[in-house]
């Protein structure tokens, strides 16, 4: 992939951008009002939405890897790496398709991501334990991603018709 | 900064179909797991598994004599028998006060706040210290319920 100096400067403030958010989002935890273990609203995806509309589907993926691969490196923890990279992935393999679909909203594409992310991650766990007990997690995963999924959908709407408003857009 | 695509930003009938194919996908994953819990039978059993090897299988009423503590990948968990879960009735559950995680020096405390497991098919997950304490048998096929932590 190539790209110009901008691009590559939009890519790299984007992703300072998700990594922020995420740090944001460790501050207040969604467990402190639904209190099921492993839950999170994943802000960060309002920025691999709005990537993948306003870049395209290459950039917001190296945005998507960039924050995966930094996120792990300033957390300390690399062991995360493999459930953010297959929970991000997983999402962004199932946005890319939705997001072409015309008749879809913003909603249905950030829903379907959130869903794909909880799937990935569930996958991450099977890999990681070596067993299959994590699935049984995935139906709660699934339900709270159709409230994450509304959630982050509607935060990407309101920065779409925000910029709707500048030059920007 | 043009955009290459502009987004549909309000919510449309077709948003409906993905929030369905969540629900349809969360429901088939619910009833195999629910089948496969349903297929187990006699006594309820812990069995604790380890980095993917099983370890530990005990009866959760032998926890009430003496707590167990786990250790892997540098954190320890400690497991103890559950508190009293009764049902609306104010009959036991299942005839079995559960297990818990009672204290754990993972990061991600996900296991601790699982809270007390009571039927077959059910499982706390420690994701950091790869410890899995799952319930089999009790033949109650009441569902699972997982916790990754």
């Amino acid at each position: 992939m190539k790209l110009t100096t901008k691009e590559l400067t939009t890519c790299a403030l984007l992703t300072a951008l998700a990594l922020a958010l995420s740090y944001l989002e460790n501050l207040f935890p969604l467990a402190a009002a639904i209190p099921l273990p492993g839950v999170k609203l994943g802000l960060a995806n309002v920025v691999t939405l709005f990537a993948l509309y306003a870049l395209g589907p290459g950039q917001a993926l190296l945005i998507l890897t960039g924050r995966c691969l930094l996120g792990a490196v300033f957390a300390g923890n690399m062991n995360a790496l493999i459930f953010s990279l297959l929970g991000g992935l997983s999402a962004m393999g199932a946005m890319i398709p939705l997001s072409r679909r015309r008749r879809l909203s913003v909603y249905g594409v950030s829903i379907g991501g959130a869903a794909a992310h909880s799937c990935g991650q569930v996958a991450a766990a099977v890999l990681t334990l070596g067993s299959r007990a994590p699935v049984g997690y995935l139906p709660v995963l699934l339900g709270v991603s159709l409230l994450t999924g509304t959630v982050t959908g509607l935060l990407a709407a309101c920065l779409f018709r925000a910029l709707g408003h500048t030059s920007l857009r | 900064m043009p955009m290459r695509r502009s987004p549909e930003l309000r919510p449309t009938v077709w948003d409906g179909l993905v929030v369905l194919a969540v629900v349809l996908l969360a429901g088939g994953c619910l009833l195999a797991m629910s089948r496969a819990a349903g297929r187990a039978s006699g006594g309820l059993t812990a069995v604790v598994t380890v980095d993917g090897r099983e370890v530990d299988r005990f009866a959760p009423e032998e926890l009430l004599e003496a707590p167990r503590i786990y250790e892997n990948n540098g954190y320890t968990l400690e497991v103890r028998a559950g508190e009293a879960v009764s049902t609306p009735g104010g009959q036991p559950a299942g005839g079995a006060r559960g297990i818990r995680v009672a204290h754990a020096d993972c990061p991600t405390q996900d296991c601790v706040r699982t809270g007390t497991i009571t039927r077959g098919g059910q499982s706390a997950v420690c994701l950091p210290a790869r410890i899995i304490i799952r319930l089999e048998g009790g033949g109650t096929g009441g569902g699972p319920d997982i916790v990754i932590g």
